[in-house]
């Protein structure tokens, strides 16, 4: 009798409930897009910010130490000291390997450039890159660390003895693509005399001092440097978490237990550290401005959803409220005969109750699969532009998440119409409706 | 018909002993007041009177005189204000209002005078519907309930299926299903046609030779004159008249 009464509401207060239903299957679909979109968020603000480059640099730890006389800095400009390329391979190795997007070393010299065509000379700030480099299952390289540089032309490809040219560089010089041009300097620290013909195969224009560089390929330069195996410099892009005040602190300083905490934390800092383990003689460390700004920008994203996704169950609460007394009012009829039968109130408020608490069930389900929809459209716009594709959204464990809120807005939207009915005299209800 | 008034009192037999021991409903000095803007209404004034088992009492008194407040009491959907109210010798003054809506299930059948019977629901569901707010339901005895009503045929038809009397018979039904003692029937004609009419009073008759105790509201003098004796209201107070040769009377 209690399923037939149930079954019986939903049949003939069709509009009703409908309106009911739409109000939690609005307020869900929000609640779960905006909680699919909070769970990847961090992938997708990392994805966002990669734009900005590295967030973690490698560089020899030989470049900490002040080297003074009489107070003069007498360090050499480059250094000197190189880190080695084939050392890279154990980025491979860390504990936070597959959190690793990026890398891209670099090789900086400082060469001489002379134009085939009218034997002019000019100084050539020189830097070998990785371009489209093969890091396990990841293609890598300066152009993937630094999304933002417009490329007119191709990468250089290795030992092609192609370069790609500085916008601005091009210009002063008026260099073209296609175009050759020698490149001399004095090879490793015996200083051997070597020269190459290079060839122009693209201007890249990158809005830093880059503009004005010759880019090559790593093992171009190396053979400039006279060092097989050299970088100066590594740039390295990894998902992490953002920075909180445990991310901060020395672990060398913690406890065994809390130190495994940390270290088996994604943070920027423990993944520097970790790089400083693999590679001997590295020092790493996070650029802390792309990662505060990851920080800040989830920490202010996740508010707002927060706030759209409180919003949007209160305004569901209201109309199932607004519904609900509509319904029950159409039924006090019933609710009389109900009482006078000898229901309980409780039997009764069990009956509406249920009513409720199916609706939200079937809203609240129609509500996540419409959310993870909504989240993956949302996703793709708002995360990859108007051309991104949509990423499905499906997160399981979001579904009693969201089913459970559905029931806490039908239930509490229906208590206080289901309170009043209840308050009615039985005779009263009988009487007027007759 | 004379309007003599007749003091109220304790239930005498026709010998002139006390009744009140085989009183199914019992008040003594029952009023039950409401609380209106900074005043309080008395809607029902110091009711004394006992209805013994089997008895047919018919009650009456124009809009206002406290009708629907006697049977809101004697149906265990409200509680006096002051007095004492005994059903079936217990006094429900004291009950919860859970154990009012039990001591309701088991007590009480209401006949309305506009059916209340759920639309959407057969006439054999009506009838359950009185059986599972009660114990459990049970479809055969839903029928037979119905058949003794003169509906064996008309199970499954929706009360918009039904004519106004068969409505009121399922209302019957539905009444009787869980053996009440007491039959609460408010206007139960009022609604009805003169052939319908015919019907159900028939009906009740054949029930209150069964032993049935039926206490009936209504304003039809045909009806009133059906039951045993008249229990006549107005402005709160009772004035109790025997009709048609009371079972019991009344101490003057």
């Amino acid at each position: 009798m209690f399923f037939r009464l149930l079954m019986e509401s939903f049949r003939r207060q069709r509009r009703r409930k409908m309106l009911a239903g739409v109000a939690i299957l609005l307020g869900t679909t929000a609640v779960t897009a905006m909680l699919a979109l909070a769970t990847t968020i961090g992938d997708r603000i990392h994805k966002e910010l990669a734009v900005y480059g590295a967030n973690i640099v490698v560089y020899p730890k030989a470049d900490l130490l002040d080297v003074k006389v009489g107070g003069v800095d007498v360090k050499p400009a480059s250094g000197g000291v190189y880190l080695k390329e084939s050392d890279l391979e154990k980025l491979k190795t860390i504990f936070w390997a597959n959190n690793i997007t990026g890398v891209s070393p670099e090789l900086p010299l400082q060469l001489t450039a002379t134009r085939q065509e009218d034997g002019r000379l000019f100084p050539a700030r020189t830097v070998g890159y990785w371009f489209d480099h093969d890091f396990g299952t990841l293609k890598t390289g300066a152009q993937a660390l630094h999304p933002w540089w417009r490329l007119q032309g191709t990468w250089p490809l290795v030992h092609s003895r192609d370069v790609v040219v500085g916008a601005t560089l091009a210009k002063q010089m008026e260099l073209k693509i296609g175009d050759s041009f020698r490149l001399q300097g004095m090879a490793g620290n015996a200083g051997q005399p070597i020269s190459l013909t290079a060839n122009i195969v693209g201007i890249v224009t990158t809005g830093d001092g880059t503009d004005s560089e010759i880019l090559l390929s790593l093992q171009d330069a190396q053979l400039f440097a006279g060092a097989n195996d050299a970088v100066r410099r590594v740039e390295v892009s990894a998902r992490t978490k953002p920075e909180d005040a445990f991310a901060r602190v020395d672990p060398d300083s913690l406890p065994p237990k809390q130190r495994e905490i940390w270290y088996c934390r994604p943070y920027a800092n423990s993944i520097a550290y970790q790089i400083r383990e693999a590679i001997p003689g590295a020092q790493a460390e996070q650029v802390r401005r792309v990662e505060q700004s990851e920080g800040n920008v989830l920490k202010r994203i996740s508010g707002l959803m927060w706030l759209i996704s409180a919003a949007a169950l209160l305004a569901a609460g209201f109309a199932v409220s607004a519904a609900m007394a509509t319904a029950i009012l159409e039924r006090r009829g019933e609710i009389g005969l109900m009482r006078s039968l000898g229901a309980s109130k409780g039997s009764i408020a069990l009956l509406f109750y249920a009513e409720a608490g199916l609706l939200a069930v079937l809203a609240g389900t129609m509500g996540y699969l419409l959310g993870s929809g909504l989240a993956a459209w949302l996703g793709a716009r708002i995360f990859a532009g108007d051309g991104g594709a949509a990423e499905a959204v499906l997160i399981p464990v979001l579904l009693p998440v969201v089913v459970a809120l559905a029931l806490v807005v039908a239930i509490a939207g229906s208590t206080p119409s289901i309170r009043a009915a209840l308050r009615m005299e039985p005779s009263a209800i009988l009487r007027a409706d007759a | 018909m004379s309007e003599a008034k007749i003091q109220t009192g304790p239930l005498v037999d026709p010998h002139g002993e006390t009744r009140d021991d085989c009183a199914v409903i019992a008040l003594k000095n029952v009023t039950r007041e409401y609380a209106g803007h900074g005043s309080t209404v008395r809607a029902l004034a110091d009711a004394t009177f006992s209805i013994v088992a089997g008895e047919w009492v018919a009650i009456t008194g124009p809009s206002g005189s406290g009708k629907s407040t006697l049977v809101n009491l004697i149906g265990c959907l409200d509680r006096p204000t002051a007095g004492q109210l005994k059903i079936d010798n217990v006094d429900v003054a004291s009950m919860t209002a859970t154990e009012l809506d039990r001591f309701r299930a088991d007590k009480i059948g209401f006949i309305f005078q506009q059916f209340h019977l759920i639309p959407y629901l057969s006439a054999i569901e009506n009838v359950m519907l009185a059986q599972y707010f009660h114990s459990m339901t049970d479809e055969a005895e839903a029928r037979a309930a119905l058949v003794r009503v003169g509906l064996g045929e008309r199970v499954s038809h929706l009360p918009s299926e039904l004519s106004g009397g068969e409505q009121q018979r399922v209302c019957i039904a539905r009444a009787l299903i869980n053996n009440p003692p007491i039959l609460l029937a408010d206007e139960p004609t009022g609604n009805l046609d003169a052939a319908n009419q015919t019907i159900v009073a028939e009906l009740l008759q054949d029930l209150h030779r069964n032993g049935h105790t039926i206490v009936m509201v209504t304003h039809d003098p045909e009806m009133a004159g059906l039951a045993q004796r008249r229990i006549a209201l107005s402005h709160g107070k009772v004035f109790c008249h025997p009709v048609g040769g009371p079972m019991v009377t009344l101490r003057r």
